[in-house]
């Protein structure tokens, strides 16, 4: 199933997030302004990107391998055109991506030099204020880390600001108190809430349920008869 | 004559994410509709009418008991009525149409704003999975922001189809039985 949208409206960090936490494979179709690039992803991973005049080459080279030997681009170098085509562009906001899944066929490793949770965090410091609001969305939020957070902090080089951020979300502290407490400002609190939670890095922390529901389980039962009966 | 005693579910979700289409495929009555021409521009592009203050319908269950399905307005300037329909509701679902990401955010907003003030189940049902360029549920729900740890399930449907409106509603009403017997 392809997950088609628009830049404007869904952004990089966003994109990002669902390729990354599905591990998918396949490629994502951009169409920019100026050009259309082809980002080749491998279990979530962007590891490599090229401009493409016809959208239908993409589909005819579907072995990476020969294909980047067919280009002439040597595997160790090609965290180059993530470098050249992706990099500069994740500040862009107008384009139309398209994501196909599968059908490229990898015959051995690549390496891959800037990790997805890199890609996000680097996305997600040019968000502007509407668009952090997306997630950042409530003061009263409360986030705690992931449980894996140190093998997802690993893959990342965090500012320092994003490291504050980070050492002050407990499972406990609202976005206010974190805002409050940090020193920073709003803007950049948020961008560093945005990256961390798209990529995996903390999550939101689970409300317990207080409100029991007000209903017996007899009645419930019969609700659930009557609408099978519909 | 004795009155009957009202049980609410609550189906919100954003604009044009066929909040209204979904009650009408179940109601037992034709849904009470407060609707309006659409006003934004770029709200007329996706439907001439949208509701403005809230549809319901309703399912008899016995003597007793009805049940109503409140449709919450989609735009978020009408987000007063949310406070006002979450109140005393058993569950809520939000719809969110598959085919269009920008209006995910929107939805986790709405999860946001029920989570917080209601805490009652949820379950997010992924609408329009018959049109062509609809998102996957997994992927719905990892736009989302969805993890397992919030028990929200996902679930695809097109609201036209009255079985699989069911299949939400059931699950909406075994996670609320789920509730029960874990309180």
């Amino acid at each position: 199933m392809a997950l088609t949208g628009d830049l404007t409206t869904f952004s990089f960090a966003d994109i990002l997030q669902v390729l990354a936490k599905d591990k998918k494979s396949g490629v994502l179709l951009v169409e920019w302004k100026d050009m259309i690039v082809a980002y080749y992803v491998k279990d979530g991973e962007v590891i490599f990107a090229r401009p493409v005049d016809k959208v239908f080459r993409v589909y005819t080279d579907r072995n990476f391998d020969q294909l980047i030997s067919k280009l002439r681009i040597r595997k160790e170098d090609i965290h180059k055109t993530i470098e050249r085509f992706f990099l500069p562009r994740l500040d862009q906001k107008e384009g139309i991506f398209s994501f196909t899944p599968g059908f490229i066929k990898y015959d051995s490793e690549v390496p891959v030099r800037y990790s997805v949770e890199e890609l996000i965090m680097r996305a997600s410091r040019s968000l502007t204020e509407d668009e952090v609001e997306r997630k950042i969305s409530d003061e009263l939020l409360i986030f705690e880390k992931a449980p894996d957070v140190n093998e997802k902090v690993s893959r990342v080089n965090l500012t320092e600001e994003e490291k504050k951020v980070l050492s002050l979300v407990n499972g406990s502290r609202t976005v206010a108190e974190i805002r409050k407490e940090s020193g920073l400002d709003r803007l950049t609190v948020d961008r560093a809430l945005y990256g961390l939670l798209a990529a995996g890095i903390i999550r939101r922390k689970r409300k317990e349920r207080v409100q029991k529901p007000s209903i017996t389980l007899d009645l419930l039962a019969k609700i659930i008869e009557k609408i099978k009966q519909l | 004559m004795k009155e009957l005693k009202k049980i609410k579910i609550v189906v919100a979700g954003p604009f044009a994410a066929g909040k209204t289409q979904f009650i009408n495929t179940v109601s037992e009555i034709k849904t009470v509709a407060t609707e309006r021409k659409t006003s934004g521009a770029s709200e007329k592009n996706v439907k001439d009418y949208t509701t403005v203050a809230m549809d319901f319908g309703k399912i008899r269950i016995d003597e007793e008991h009805e049940l109503y399905l409140f449709g919450t307005p989609g735009q978020s300037r009408f987000d007063f009525m949310w406070e006002i329909l979450g109140e005393g509701a058993l569950g809520i679902i939000v719809l969110v149409d598959s085919t269009d990401p920008k209006t995910f955010h929107e939805a986790r907003k709405i999860i946001n704003f029920f989570q917080s003030r209601f805490p009652v189940p949820i379950v997010v049902g992924a609408n329009k999975q018959d049109l062509p360029n609809a998102w996957s549920p997994e992927d719905v729900m990892f736009a989302l922001d969805i993890s397992e740890e919030e028990g929200i399930p996902v679930i695809p449907l097109s609201a036209k189809d009255k079985e699989q409106v069911k299949k939400v509603l059931l699950t909406l009403l075994e996670v609320i039985r789920y509730s029960l017997e874990g309180s």
